[in-house]
């Protein structure tokens, strides 16, 4: 038997009433917008990742790009590098936002306010200024501020961006020790949404700290967990600008991420097709990553 | 009535958005304007068709501290003498130049002339940007240039641009402590010294304060360490004069081994330097050598002991005096000094016309010759390359010392150019090479965590790979 409100729907869908076309007038502007710089240069991209690109003439190469890409050991090493540096600060970024945001909750509301300024200050700097610091902080001569403090604690100095040892790691803590403050904000925003009366109950039954924690604020603030989830992991995957400031992607490739391979494709050897083709597989593999969480993590959640 | 209110804000705003964007257009070139040859020096006849307007566009990094205000100094005088020609400057700094130049030449829209590393030119022939400048300049011009300075701009027997001026990449020290270590300084110029006699002067100059050597060798420096430390081997190219590919041969083993030596040694370093820090290392009495030093270093280190009497000198400052010195010579090698040349490049973009090449190869010239190119060397303590700066530059005061000014000139001397007849498929490989696995290894044979057999294995077989084993110097280079 047939679905009366199917056929309905199925009529309309090559119908346009003036309503509809209100509706797409209204978001024209901005339609208009995402397809010329979003929607193109990614037809633009998977275009030129087919291509060997030169300004005046580029030539078709079928799947060479990719296959050059596939086959070179330093796209692979740029894929595990920037896996591993997502892997690190993706949870880390995430704890240190969530416990941050916890600790902050029970102050009053000025100095809410003064603490989230303060931790959203390094998301006010440009990434530039900020590595500067950094690349200050981890000077690798015995006068360098934290080679200082090692020394105060009579540890042996360390070459911070040089050594294959520590340069990932130096990365890492960057990156978990300057970028926080937006998660914060976000998660204190979802803390303050969530009932006092569930709270109330707990205390009632003698729920401790912890207890209230794990079982009220983790689970209701779920939904805010997977969106700083992806966008993290998708945010992760795209850097760029503190392996191109501070080890330009050395020693030996270790700080090597792909958005530096991609870059430096680009702009440095100008090989613009090759460099288009680790793109599409880049965003390729965000997709699937975010497919996946959100088929993993993104049950039971209520927007 | 609101809804065909905001149809027609909403039109308004589309219609907006595209008058913005289609107002930039690029300038067009004209269609007829002179050739350089054809320049008139009298006054033409009146029945004779005016030369078309025309624009050239340059992308210019600080060449020298004030090279953008002496450009525009020189366009003036320029446009006296071609007042159809208009030059519009595009201002870069060093850090951005090449990104921005990628870019524009990417988009079909590259400046018409602009400033790069000779070694950078293999990039933008392979990008089908780059302009054979012999097809629009007479040959009297392009005879104005060394020929050795005119090689480094040439590839696949084509010249692509000109030289501005030939760097010569050392190193350079303080000569009382030099002196204290038993070098003797005004011979070591005079004549050169041997890698044994520079590994025993780092040892005598290296106590618990000082470092005998330091080299700056962090990110893009690293390729400067194996540029200069490869003269010293004996590779002065990504070449052999046989055009085999020269980072795989004894010779760079050699290198690596040196290096590995003066790492671990601890008369060097053994952590990452960042190219500020070792002029302030120098100043300061850190080190006695430091390198890759150029000869322009004397002005910076007399205006920094000048600055020591009113404290803005860099903080812990000595008084010392610069000597600039030849980079040392392993046994069995013939002396070399590191030389790089930096010229214009002359472009193609999308409204790019015959007639128009001719006026931008015109003023190219017009940069790298004579007062303008005479200029910018003085400042940077070098000799000219061109047979018409040298001219302009004679009798100037350079404030050089005596012996640094001979053994800047001695060390000119012993720059060799790149052999001729490499093709930018070459060039673009050795860039590979050098930038994926050269650069990156000696990152790690610094840090003491990759040995220097292991890095030339890896080496070579990266090379193997593009070149192929018969492309590839696996001998000793002489």
């Amino acid at each position: 038997m047939k679905n009366p409100k199917a056929a309905t729907i199925k009529k309309r869908r090559f119908f346009l009433t003036s309503e509809d076309l209100n509706g797409y007038l209204f978001i024209l502007v901005a339609l208009i917008i995402f397809s010329i710089f979003t929607i193109y240069p990614v037809i633009s991209a998977i275009i030129t990742s087919f291509q060997d690109y030169k300004p005046f003439g580029s030539e078709w190469v079928r799947l060479e790009n990719y296959e050059k890409a596939l086959s070179s050991k330093l796209f692979w090493k740029a894929i595990k590098n920037t896996a591993v540096y997502t892997a690190v600060t993706v949870p880390g970024s995430l704890a240190i936002a969530f416990t941050v945001a916890v600790m902050i909750m029970p102050f009053s509301r000025k100095s809410q306010a003064l603490f989230k300024s303060l931790y959203y200050i390094p998301a006010v700097a440009s990434g530039v200024a900020l590595s500067v610091v950094w690349l200050w902080l981890y000077d690798a001569s015995p006068s360098g501020l934290f080679n200082q403090i090692l020394t105060f604690f009579h540890i042996p100095t360390q070459n911070w961006l040089g050594s294959s040892k520590t340069a990932m790691l130096s990365m890492i803590l960057m990156s978990l020790l300057s970028g926080q403050g937006s998660s914060i904000i976000i998660y204190i925003a979802a803390l303050l949404g969530i009932d006092n009366s569930y709270f109330e109950a707990a205390e009632l039954d003698g729920a401790t700290f912890m207890q209230k924690v794990a079982y009220i604020v983790l689970p209701l603030c779920k939904p805010t967990t997977l969106f700083l989830l992806v966008t993290g992991i998708i945010n992760s995957f795209q850097v760029f600008m503190n392996a191109y400031m501070m080890t330009g992607g050395g020693p030996d490739n270790n700080t090597t991420m792909i958005g530096l391979l991609i870059f430096n494709n680009a702009f440095e050897y100008g090989k613009y097709g090759l460099a288009c083709a680790q793109a599409i597989m880049l965003a390729i593999v965000i997709a699937a990553l975010t497919a996946i969480q959100f088929k993993v993590a993104g049950e039971n959640v209520e927007y | 009535m609101k809804k065909l209110t905001a149809l027609l804000l909403v039109l308004a705003m589309v219609l907006a958005m595209f008058a913005a964007c289609g107002s930039n257009e690029a300038p067009k070139t004209t269609e007829a304007p002179k050739a350089a040859e054809e320049q008139p020096t009298e006054a033409q006849p009146t029945e004779e068709k005016a030369p078309e307007e025309d624009t050239i566009t340059v992308l210019m990094p600080p060449v020298t501290g004030d090279y953008i205000e002496l450009l525009d100094g020189w366009i003036a005088d320029f446009q006296k003498d071609y007042p159809h020609i208009q030059v519009e400057v595009i201002a870069t700094s060093w850090d951005d130049h090449f990104n921005k130049l990628s870019t524009m030449a990417l988009a079909g829209e590259a400046p018409d002339i602009a400033e790069i590393p000779a070694k950078n030119v293999g990039v933008y022939v392979d990008m089908g940007v780059a302009v054979n400048i012999a097809d629009y300049l007479p040959a009297e011009r392009l005879a104005d240039y060394d020929q050795n300075a005119l090689d480094y701009m040439t590839l696949d027997n084509t010249v692509y641009g000109l030289p501005l001026y030939l760097t010569i990449q050392s190193l350079g020290g303080n000569k009382a402590m030099l002196e204290n270590a038993g070098v003797k300084v005004e011979e070591v110029q005079k004549n050169g010294w041997t890698y044994e006699q520079f590994l025993k002067a780092i040892e005598a100059g290296t106590t618990a304060d000082t470092f005998g050597f330091v080299f700056a060798n962090a990110g893009v420096c690293t390729s400067d360490m194996v540029d200069v430390f490869g003269s010293i081997s004996g590779i002065t190219s990504n070449f052999t004069d046989d055009l085999k590919y020269a980072y795989t041969s004894e010779n760079m083993l050699n290198l690596l081994k040196a290096v590995e030596t003066m790492v671990s040694s601890g008369f060097m370093p053994d952590y990452t330097v960042e190219a500020g820090q070792r002029l302030v290392m120098l100043q300061t009495g850190k080190t006695m050598i430091t390198g890759k030093a150029m000869p322009l270093f004397e002005n910076n280190v007399k205006k920094n002991v000048a600055a020591m009497a009113d404290g803005s000198a860099v903080e812990g400052s000595i008084d010392m005096e610069y000597v600039f010195l030849p980079v040392p010579t392993m046994e069995g090698v013939t002396e070399h000094c590191y030389g790089q040349v930096d010229g214009l490049i002359a472009m193609r973009n999308k409204n790019t016309t015959d007639e128009h090449l001719k006026n931008v190869c015109l003023f190219l010239d017009y940069l790298t010759s004579g007062e303008r190119v005479a200029n910018t060397v003085n400042q940077l303590l070098l000799a000219c390359v061109c047979e018409s700066g040298r001219q302009a530059q004679a009798g100037a005061d350079l404030g050089q010392s005596p012996n640094n000014a001979a053994a800047t000139t001695r060390c000119i001397g012993l720059v060799k150019a790149p052999p001729v007849g490499v093709t930018s498929e070459q060039a673009a490989n050795a860039m590979t090479v050098m930038n994926e696995v050269i650069e990156p290894k000696f990152q790690a044979l610094l840090a003491g965590e990759l040995t220097a057999e292991k890095m030339y294995d890896e080496v070579c077989s990266a090379a193997f790979e593009l070149f192929g084993e018969d492309g590839c110097e696996t001998g000793f280079i002489g």
